[in-house]
């Protein structure tokens, strides 16, 4: 089902990121739009430019495939909400973390496109059942799975390289359905990312040598949620984004609510010269970092390369569902 | 404990999310999205589902909350 369009789409995607990142890197120096890499015994200065250069693979990607091909309403619906998303982060990396209790809510915004475009079908496919009739409360869903898929794909961009491997994995569950299903705005959109973040990773890697920032985790939380709602994969997405909405989830209750996990007293893990270990402190927050470093000490890339696997899995459930219970 | 048997501990859980998953979005199917979306429904028995569907959606979040922290203290956690 791969026409020469969606080859040049990919190629695109990959290559501007490959080569606008050095550039972005420089650029984060130069405009002080760095991080700290909290888990180096050297904290490292690391700049958080990588959203901008995320942003910019997608978009030239996503262009090339409308010149190749045609424009359409979905493309330009996920363009703005990615656009929004990554808004919304950019100001978070330039200005600090805004309030936990308002991000959520400026999150909704990201969603409105979507509504205001009319490129949603509430009908979504449920397993065993089927087609359903969801005209009321699917528009409501919408844009309460802005905030929580963004919030959640942000709860994860915690290690060097962990965004990048754990949106691949997502992207490439959509790839194989969209492959079976001939879902052509999923197929285009998740070829476009896998692009874009396989390039990516050559710099976002352990030792990181750029940070995805709150804007880039922001805008890749949003194009999932835009390519569940618009390609009719909602189940398939959530199964894939299991991992990311646990651990999204067991912070949230583990801090009793809406509250920024790094003003927390008590970390969920230690970080010494033998590596990183899961904090015993029952009121430390609960997290899968935290679960996967249970009395073990293991250094950096390691984990993310568990957070990997536990992803893959994961995307491998998604796929498992759509061929045995929603065909 | 090593790393890979925590992977495999976390690997069990997650099944078990997907498992459960599966079976609420099942349960929600025929109580809170059929009130939701049925106007025509008798008034005690549209409450009545979505009751129960919220019943079973806090359940299952609060649930999974649950056996993670059990997972996390009793088992990954745990010293031999």
């Amino acid at each position: 089902m791969f026409a020469a369009e969606h080859i040049v789409m990919f190629l695109t995607s990959f290559f501007t990121t490959l080569f606008f990142t050095p550039l972005f890197i420089k650029l984060g120096f130069k405009t002080g739009l760095i991080g700290v890499d909290v888990h180096k015994d050297s904290k490292p200065r690391i700049p958080k430019t990588g959203g901008l250069v995320i942003f910019l693979g997608m978009l030239m990607g996503l262009s090339m495939y409308i010149l190749l091909q045609n424009f359409s309403l979905e493309i330009l619906a996920l363009l703005v909400s990615a656009f929004l998303a990554f808004s919304i982060g950019f100001v978070e990396d330039l200005k600090g973390e805004i309030n936990p209790k308002v991000k959520p809510l400026s999150l909704l915004v990201a969603g409105v496109p979507i509504l205001l475009l009319q490129v949603y079908y509430p009908r979504p496919i449920l397993p065993f059942i089927g087609t359903t009739r969801l005209t009321k409360i699917y528009p409501i869903l919408v844009l309460a799975s802005f905030p929580i898929v963004c919030n959640a794909v942000n709860g994860l961009d915690v290690l060097n390289g962990s965004v990048t491997y754990t949106s691949i994995a997502f992207f490439t569950a959509i790839l194989i359905i969209s492959l079976m299903s001939s879902n052509e705005f999923a197929l285009t959109v998740s070829l476009c990312m896998i692009g874009v973040l396989t390039a990516f990773l050559l710099y976002n890697k352990y030792p990181s040598k750029v940070f995805a920032g709150n804007s880039g985790s922001l805008l890749i939380g949003a194009v999932m949620a835009t390519t569940a709602i618009v390609g009719r994969l909602e189940v398939v997405a959530i199964i894939a984004l299991l991992p990311h909405i646990l651990n999204e989830m067991h912070i949230i209750f583990s801090l009793r609510g809406f509250k920024s996990a790094k003003y927390y007293n008590s970390r969920p893990v230690t970080v010494d010269e033998k590596g990183i270990s899961a904090s015993l402190d029952p009121k430390s927050p609960i997290t899968l970092v935290r679960m996967l470093t249970a009395r073990v000490h293991v250094r950096e890339d390691k984990v993310v390369i568990a957070l990997a696997i536990l992803s893959f899995y994961s995307a491998l459930l998604a796929v498992l569902t759509h061929i045995f219970f929603l065909r | 404990m090593s790393l890979q048997k925590n992977v495999l501990a976390l690997i069990i859980l997650v099944t078990f999310a997907w498992l459960s998953f599966m079976a609420i979005t099942y349960a929600l199917s025929f109580t809170l999205f059929q009130a939701i979306e049925n106007i025509d429904i008798d008034a005690f028995l549209g409450t009545l589902r979505v009751v129960i569907g919220v019943t079973v959606f806090v359940v299952w979040v609060y649930g999974l909350y649950l056996l993670t922290k059990i997972w996390l203290y009793k088992i990954l956690l745990k010293t031999p």
